[in-house]
């Protein structure tokens, strides 16, 4: 059987099929491509042929677009270029075949996939709702190559055709019949006869200039020069807002759409592989796709379906803000969640802080009021055990004291099966120790959620010594299921994510110290990437919780840990938490913040140089680096692309360096360690650089 | 009807009951009785697939769930292969769901039965007059601009005054009177007097509210968190004044026969809403499996009476429940007649005192018995805790149950009286 199928019926309708055997999706290999340039070569001579259909062999498949991994082997601009327009060529021949052309689009149609059925005359959808139409090519540091920044602008107008190639987002069929991308749509399961139907209605003249009729892009934002004029000025805004200028593939895309508009078809596919030329061999693109790739392997950590038959009751101890985050995931996502508490109040603020989340839903149109009420009914509470016995899996997410937690654990264990899986929600104490005073510690993992539950996708699994793996299996299930990213972490104090992230913090600290500004660290960091500096980011967390997870650091690393010693007088004023009391880096008001400079005062290091803007950054960044490669060969983490990972969901690394490690492997891992040593040398150990960074050995395996 | 194997009451809670228009007006029926459906379901360890059939009374179905049963079902999280109905007897319609559910399990039909009963009286809808229905129906078909026109010429305001559906429902159809006129005729018929509905109301009140103080009521209330804010958490009855006093209840005026009347809104049920739920399954099988259940079902009887005095329903659904027990009104050591009025249930406790009343209606040769003051009612009643239609029925087996668990009783008899003039009568069994 060949990848891609072809036949002709007797009413005159030919039908190309694509289903590429040895894969799970259908994509725009460069054999299928060529595959399918004889077979048009071939089909353009046939007289009989009056109508072609173009659709997928596969269930809820149309085309998921080009395949990457070739694009990730393209080294260099000419290779790039050479590449794209062969594939242009190709599409365009569907452009041009001598009778009618229609893509029948039946589950994602993305990237190459749409920019191929843009190549059609017509474009059926489904109702099916894995049916997606996109360019999601900007999220991998490049544009729509194959003739996508030409076809959808001249289709739907440049407003419309922006927003979907800026920001790489899917829409449904309904939405692609509204934006005219798409010219109707089909019942999912009556969709070949239903294509069949329309492709010989568009075989009549009139028919047939009706739809096209029904295209016509109107507006003045699409149709006049000052109209367009204001549409690229408030897309390059919105893209500026977002990517902070770092991306250069959406502006590249707005770019080629601006220059090409009204241009002749294939002047204006030239323009599009050139730019596509230039971004393509960029280290930016290779990092995207890099974790692109992680991130779909990363998928394959945790397993609905097994979730589904292991959890159908699932309580939370503890209920609160976290308690209450944790409860929407669990209710969102089917399962029913047992809140316990010490008081109605308590409790209360958990329904409301779920309730709060289900609302932003509501108000975005993804959910009706009606859903809402029933998952917010199988959110239960209870001040004491009552249904317990039926949960499955208990999450503890009471506040964080290791005694007040090994009490609540004596006292749970009594009151559920020997089999309910006991997981501690805890950002730093330790799970071997709490597993040590539990009667069947088999049972017992520490499951760290990141706050606020609803919009961080990082869940770290840690393993006591004594968990049972399968145990670590269905949590990484259970979190997959609540849609997150699990990744398993060994039990060592911070875990992972905060071990790396608050030395950064520390070191924040020592250069305020030092003299730099608080705003100029945050920015440098903001510059770096990071979606907040690092001051921001310890007032939005709250300081005494940050603190005391720094001295937690501290009394389990020793002194390479050692908080900064403004930290002392900070820990001693109530009214310096951060944003909760309105006052710690920063001074928060309701318009803003300001830097609350009064806080230097507190503690100034005597006598030393303020340090240069380039060593500020390689402080922050590299006490990261350093902090991540021991955890690499503590064996913390697997490897360095889940640490990478952790640190990008966990934290906001910026995902375009590729990744922590993958960072300091392009810069060099000797280079780094070179530098480290030299920081070391000013000012301290805590700079000693870990031993696998002095080997030359790339750090993504 | 006596039971060959008593039928296993394993758990039941009830939400708390709120005054219509207030704290849990914001739920619909099927939203309300979802929530001690999955609270029985968890208090008592039983997943989504442990229950064989699930039935709930139901007296005001809502519009917009047909067969409420089947919706509670769903929302509270019961597997969607297990089957659902909902019954309907008026008010006893809480009591129905659970002898229907023990019939069932007797017949072998299923196992497990989770029963109950719901009623959100706050959204019982108002609707719109036979006149105005026609009015639209008659736009709906005029097809030309002069035909609308004359449509729209018929239109009359007065056609706007809606139909109170809660009014409506409490109207007997068969003889046409309100429910507080029934009670109003057992005034007559028994001489009760004002002063004596009032007293009764006081005690209901005052009994409610020492239940509530002491904690006895919380055992059987699932604490609700109050959409759409949820930053209250409702944990009691809101019907019960705790400062009632004798002379607030003298100052209300008749409320059902203004001139002459004796009955007042005082001395009436609270309109309420509330759910409750319980699980019934076998007596060997709850004792094979070791659990600890409530109490058990013995037997029960419905009978019929006089539309025009209903309220007489417990004495008569009694008589024939004693009968084929083979009991006395004596061996029933407490005792729960829904308060429906203060007069309906001090003409029953006369009605049961007197011989003529036996010999004339029930047959017998001698009276029933006297209930001593001290075994009736005793947290309090639906005077001062409320109504909610459905809902009652059930509610009266659990607080039954819990109580005689609590004063380690025996047996107990839950009676109440049922619009169109029927009776229901449970004997129940703690051990």
């Amino acid at each position: 059987m060949s990848d891609i199928g072809f036949k002709i019926e007797q009413n005159g309708i030919a039908r190309l099929t694509f289903n590429l055997k040895a894969e799970k999706v259908n994509k725009l290999t460069s054999k299928i491509m060529s595959e399918m340039s004889d077979l048009l070569k071939e089909a353009a001579r046939k007289p009989d042929i009056k109508v072609l259909i173009i659709d997928s062999g596969k269930q809820d498949m149309f085309i998921a677009g080009a395949d990457i991994n070739e694009i990730d082997a393209i080294s260099d601009p000419e290779s790039a270029i050479k590449v794209v327009t062969r594939g242009q060529h190709i599409i365009h021949q569907i452009a041009t075949l001598p009778f009618l052309t229609v893509a029948l689009i039946n589950g994602p149609c993305l990237g190459g996939g749409l920019e191929l059925a843009l190549a059609c005359d017509f474009r059926v959808v489904t109702d099916n709702p894995k049916t997606k139409l996109g360019l999601p090519e900007v999220n991998l540091g490049i544009i729509p190559g194959f003739g996508g920044t030409q076809r959808l602008p001249k289709l739907i107008g440049v407003k419309d055709a922006l927003d979907l190639i800026l920001t790489g987002k899917h829409i449904d069929g309904n939405k692609a019949v509204k934006l005219h991308v798409a010219d109707k749509l089909v019942n999912t399961v009556f969709r070949d006869q239903q294509t069949e139907d329309f492709a010989v209605l568009m075989l009549h003249e009139k028919q047939r200039q009706n739809v096209i009729l029904s295209r016509r892009v109107r507006g003045f934002l699409n149709n006049t020069t000052i109209g367009r004029a204001l549409v690229y000025a408030g897309a390059k805004k919105a893209v500026m807002a977002k990517s902070k200028g770092q991306y250069p593939a959406p502006l590249a895309a707005l770019k080629v759409v601006r220059r090409t508009v009204g241009l002749h078809i294939q002047k204006g596919l030239d323009v599009e592989a050139q730019a596509f030329g230039k971004l393509a061999p960029t280290q930016i693109s290779k990092n995207l796709i890099g974790l692109f790739f992680l991130s779909e392997a990363l998928k394959k950590n945790g397993s609905v379906s097994a979730a589904e038959s292991r959890f159908s009751q699932a309580a939370v101890l503890g209920a609160g803000l976290m308690g209450g985050g944790i409860a929407w995931a669990l209710s969102s996502n089917g399962i029913p969640v047992r809140l316990k508490d010490i008081s109605h109040d308590a409790i209360a603020q958990a329904f409301q802080a779920a309730s709060k989340i289900y609302g932003s839903f509501v108000k975005r149109r993804k959910l009706t009021k009606a859903q809402v009420t029933s998952k917010m009914g199988m959110i239960t509470g209870t001040l004491d055990y009552g249904g317990f016995a039926s949960t499955d899996v208990v999450i503890e997410a009471i506040p964080e004291n290791i005694d007040l937690k090994i009490k609540i654990f004596k006292e749970l264990e009594k009151e559920i099966r020997p089999d309910t899986i006991i997981a501690t929600n805890t950002s730093a104490l330790d799970v071997d120790l709490m597993a040590k005073s539990l009667k069947h510690p088999k049972r017992f993992v520490g499951m760290h959620f990141f706050s606020p539950v609803n919009r961080m996708p990082l869940v770290e699994v840690i393993p006591s010594a004594k968990t049972d793996p399968a145990v670590v299996q269905a949590i990484c299930d259970l979190a997959t299921k609540m849609g997150k990213t699990p990744i398993v972490v060994q039990n060592c104090p911070g875990f992972l994510v905060n071990r790396i992230l608050l030395p950064y913090v520390n070191e924040a600290v020592h250069l305020i110290q030092e003299g730099l500004s608080i705003e100029e660290v945050d920015k440098l960091m903001v510059q770096f990437g990071m979606p907040l500096g690092p001051l921001a980011l310890a007032d939005e967390v709250g300081l005494d919780v940050g603190i005391k997870v720094c001295q937690i650091l501290e009394s389990g690393y020793g002194s390479r840990m050692a908080i900064p010693a403004l930290f002392h007088p900070i820990l001693l004023d109530d009214t310096l938490r951060g944003k909760k009391t309105g006052k710690g880096f920063y001074i928060h008001t309701e318009t803003g913040k300001t830097p609350n400079t009064a806080i230097l005062a507190l503690h100034r290091s005597d006598s030393v140089a303020k340090p240069s803007k380039e060593e500020a950054i390689d402080r922050l960044i590299l006490r990261m680096v350093n902090e991540g490669a021991l955890c690499l060969e503590e064996g913390i983490v697997k490897n360095a692309q889940e640490l990478d990972m952790a640190m990008i969901m966990g934290t906001g690394f910026p995902p375009f360096r590729g990744g922590l490690m993958k960072y300091a492997q392009e810069r060099g891992v000797i280079a780094i360690s070179k530098r480290l040593d030299e920081l070391a040398e000013k000012h301290g150990e805590r700079f000693i650089s870990a031993a696998i960074l002095r080997k030359d050995e790339p750090l993504w395996k | 009807m006596k039971f060959k194997e008593r039928i296993a009451i394993v758990e039941g809670v009830r939400t708390p009951m709120g005054k219509m228009g207030t704290t849990l007006a914001v739920f619909e029926a099927d939203d309300l009785g979802a929530i001690p459906v999955r609270e029985v379901m968890l208090r008592a360890g039983f997943g989504p697939k442990d229950i064989d059939e699930v039935i709930i009374g139901n007296c005001a179905q809502p519009a917009h769930a047909a067969n409420v049963a089947r919706v509670i079902a769903i929302k509270a999280g019961i597997d969607k292969h297990v089957p659902a109905m909902t019954v309907h007897r008026n008010c006893a319609s809480g009591m129905e769901a659970i002898t229907t559910g023990a019939n069932r399990i007797t017949l072998g039909e299923s196992k497990v039965v989770l029963a109950g009963g719901v009623e959100s009286m706050s959204n019982i809808p108002f609707l719109y007059r036979k006149e105005m229905v026609v009015f639209f129906t008659n736009l709906m078909r005029s097809k030309t601009i002069s035909q609308k026109l004359k449509t729209l010429l018929s239109f009359r305001l007065k056609n706007l005054v809606p139909i109170i559906g809660l009014e409506v429902g409490l109207i007997d159809p068969t003889c046409d009177l309100i429910m507080g006129k029934t009670a109003e005729n057992l005034s007559r018929d028994f001489f009760v007097t004002r002063s004596e509905q009032d007293e009764f109301a006081l005690r209901s009140h005052q009994l409610a509210s020492a239940a509530i103080l002491a904690g006895r009521l919380q055992e059987e209330i699932v604490p609700v968190v109050l959409p759409p804010k949820y930053s209250t958490t409702m944990v009691e009855d809101n019907g019960p004044r705790h400062d009632q006093s004798i002379e607030s209840l003298a100052r209300l005026k008749p409320y059902f026969d203004r001139k002459v009347g004796t009955v007042t809104v005082g001395t009436s049920s609270q309109v309420t809403d509330g759910a409750a739920a319980v699980i019934l399954m076998k007596e060997s099988q709850a004792k094979a499996e070791g659990r600890e259940v409530l109490g058990y079902l013995k037997a029960y009887e419905y009978a019929g009476l006089d539309p025009a005095r209903m309220g007489l329903g417990p004495v008569y659904a009694t008589s024939k429940l004693l009968d084929s027990c083979k009991m006395s009104l004596a061996d029933m050591e407490l005792v729960e007649i829904n308060e429906a009025f203060a007069a309906q249930v001090i003409g029953c406790l006369r009605a049961f005192e007197s011989k003529a009343f036996s010999q004339e209606f029930l047959g017998k040769k001698d009276k029933l018995g006297s209930i001593d003051m001290r075994r009736l009612n005793v947290n309090g009643g639906a005077l001062a805790l409320g109504h909610p239609l459905g809902m009652t029925g059930t509610r009266l087996v659990i607080t039954l149950l819990k109580e005689m668990r609590r004063k380690k009783k025996q047996t107990g008899l839950a009676t109440l009286c049922i619009g169109g003039g029927q009776g229901a009568a449970l004997l129940l069994e703690a051990n």
